[in-house]
């Protein structure tokens, strides 16, 4: 042990309700943090997840032309203007599917690919009639592709496979239309003809928009109902890192001449909102944190003078400027350590309790419990900002200390 | 004793010495000369104290001799080593090895027992084990005769105690040199003369150096040299009757 952290150890006790306080402020200010943190990433997470496994990291639709001017034009008398790309022209949908599929599998990053054809029907049930969007799917490369499988939370999935005519609805619109897995329902297409399918399973993807207008058929299904027996409007692509979706999607899209978006680029809006919650989230549970440092602040100050005479007799005894200026620093990351510890400790424990708490969120996210995510650099994070705040907190009164000049002080120290 | 005085002793007997040492304190208009060109030699084994009237400099010259303060013009040598060319870090070290401080005022830590406090300075240094150091600080507080008291917290100590403790605190680190800045001045007249008779049996037995500021004429005149300062000038240097 340094003789700077011996005598730290021993002068951190000295007003030892204020420290206790500001201890107090640093365990809270790191616990709720990483409390709000696990709290705004799990739901972020959680429709992530719910995005993920509907549409995919990568979307590829519409292929493009891109356009361009002559190279030379005469735009004026005597004036040449070099050629630049005009709008692009889009021709709606995929044509040839399985080529796309084939060239896409290549990747290394791809794990699954799956085509899908979607369009508007009309649902009707004995209740009533409403338009929902059907996707037309090829049931076994879907579910190695999506989470469809795990979002099944009625019905069954086997059974759909042997129903040509079977439909999988989404949760939401299923009590919407108040129809359930076994019934009859009618699907009528652009050609107004009524198609009678078989609601087979229900799904819930945990995003309201999703499970209240999407419902799966199966590809010939799809062709026939939605008068489109060629190509599909989009494949879906699973990948096996999709935080390299952005890159990937921007070469899919120069290499297939198709418009390809990655999920970061599909849902930006809403992960935009997650983000902005939880930097908001980490200032304001932050100036908790630098309230505590603010109260580590004072107390060194008042402790350096206080302890005056007890810096210059250490000085007189051939302790250093920076042996000095170590004692108060110390006296900061003792207090930094310990808060961290018990403020993880502590974060740790409420987070699990808001995990278990149950609730009924229908809206933008459905879930029954407060998601939670468990991420250690939330807890590195909290840590360091505690470790921040205390040791600005800790400087000043650590550099007056090394400042003070022993001889004024004994010379003063009769008085 | 003053230069001219002791011209004739070898450096080895020398561990400490000041040669037209200048300070000025203040700023400006309130600018005082209050060093004017002392010399003055510590001799080993052998007791100096400084008498004079407040103010005429006499601490001041003990905080530069102690290199806690850098004057503005003459030299300082400890032992054959110039001081003014030294860092602050290397001061530091010097005095922590070389120099033991004895004040008024004990200023023991009261977070620290009264062993504890007498490692300190060992501690600093660092050429000890816990063990070492546990075992030198009792043999000095046995020393001072406060054997049955080291684990005592130094604010539950008498005065005197406390000022025995500091003693023991300044012998730490073994240091050729003691200086004391009215180490009596806050004692009864027991513990006073029982303070001196320690300092000074200390000096003799292990050949310490010691400078003391005093007031007290009794301490200075027990003295082996008795320096007079007046208007920051050493006037006289007179040989003291040691008891």
């Amino acid at each position: 042990m340094t003789p700077p952290l011996f005598i730290a150890m021993r002068f951190i006790g000295y007003r030892k309700r204020a420290i206790l306080l500001s201890l107090t402020g640093v365990i809270l200010g790191v616990a709720f943090y990483i409390c709000a943190q696990a709290q705004t990433q799990g739901f972020e997470r959680f429709f992530i997840k719910g995005a993920l496994g509907t549409s995919g990291a990568i979307v590829i639709e519409n292929r493009f032309q891109s356009l361009h001017t002559d190279i030379l034009t005469r735009t004026a008398p005597g004036i040449l203007t070099l050629g630049h790309e005009k709008p692009r022209k889009f021709y709606e949908g995929i044509t040839d599917p399985e080529r796309l599929m084939r060239a896409v599998r290549d990747f290394s990053n791809v794990a699954g690919c799956a085509p899908v054809l979607e369009g508007n029907a009309a649902l009707a049930t004995d209740f009533r009639q409403e338009v929902f969007r059907v996707q037309g799917i090829d049931l076994d490369l879907h579910l190695k592709t999506s989470a469809l499988r795990e979002q099944i939370v009625s019905g069954s999935i086997e059974d759909f496979q042997v129903k040509p005519a079977g439909l999988i609805l989404g949760f939401g619109i299923a009590d919407k239309m108040r129809t359930h897995v076994g019934q009859d329902v009618g699907l009528i297409g652009p050609d107004g003809e009524h198609r009678t399918f078989r609601v087979c399973a229900l799904f819930q993807t945990g995003n309201l928009f999703i499970d209240e207008k999407y419902g799966y058929i199966h590809l010939k299904a799809a062709q026939s109902l939605l008068q489109r027996p060629f190509g599909v409007s989009h494949l879906m692509v699973k990948l096996r890192d999709p935080a390299r979706a952005p890159a990937l999607a921007a070469h899919f899209e120069r290499l297939f001449q198709h418009r390809s978006r990655s999920w970061q680029d599909r849902e930006r809006g809403s992960l935009q909102v997650f983000k902005l919650i939880g930097v908001s989230a980490a200032i304001t549970v932050s100036t908790i944190i630098l309230l505590a440092g603010f109260g580590i602040f004072n107390i060194l100050t008042l402790m350096v003078m206080d302890k005056v005479r007890e810096i210059a007799v250490l000085r007189s005894m051939g302790y250093r400027r920076r042996d000095i200026s170590a004692i108060f620093l110390w006296q900061g990351f003792l207090v930094a350590l310990m808060g961290s510890l018990l403020g993880c400790l502590l974060g740790a424990v409420l987070t699990y309790g808001i995990s278990q708490i149950p609730v009924d969120i229908k809206g933008f996210l459905t879930t029954k419990r407060f998601l939670v995510h468990w991420s250690a650099t939330d807890y590195l994070a909290a840590t360091v900002i505690a470790f921040v705040a205390i040791f600005l907190a800790s400087y000043f009164p650590a550099r007056r200390a090394a400042r003070l000049a022993p001889v004024d002080i004994l010379r003063g120290s009769g008085q | 004793m003053s230069v001219n005085a002791a011209a004739s002793i070898s450096s080895a007997d020398v561990p400490l010495q000041c040669n037209d040492i200048h300070r000025y304190l203040g700023e400006e208009e309130s600018r005082v000369h209050v060093l004017r060109g002392v010399s003055l030699q510590l001799q080993s084994g052998c007791v100096h104290a400084i008498v004079g009237p407040s103010g005429c400099g006499k601490s001041s010259l003990l905080y530069i001799m102690g290199l806690l303060d850098r004057p503005d013009g003459g030299r300082i040598m400890l032992g054959d080593e110039a001081v003014e060319g030294l860092t602050d870090d290397q001061i530091s070290f010097r005095r922590n090895e070389h120099i033991g401080f004895v004040f008024q005022f004990h200023f023991l830590m009261h977070e620290f027992t009264a062993q504890e406090n007498v490692m300190i300075p060992m501690r600093r240094l660092g050429r000890l084990s816990l063990r070492e150091m546990q075992e030198r600080a009792a043999m000095l507080l046995e020393m001072v005769g406060l054997g049955d008291k080291i684990r005592r917290n130094s604010q539950h100590l008498s005065g005197g105690e406390q000022q025995r403790v500091a003693i023991a605190r300044s012998l730490a680190n073994d240091p050729q040199v003691l200086l004391a800045d009215e180490p009596t001045g806050n004692l009864d007249t027991a513990n006073s003369e029982r303070v001196f008779h320690l300092l000074t049996d200390l000096v003799r037995r292990q050949r310490k150096a010691l400078l003391l500021v005093t007031h007290n004429s009794e301490v200075a005149g027990a003295s082996d040299w008795i320096h007079e300062m007046k208007d920051g000038e050493l006037i006289a240097c007179t040989a003291g009757r040691p008891r």
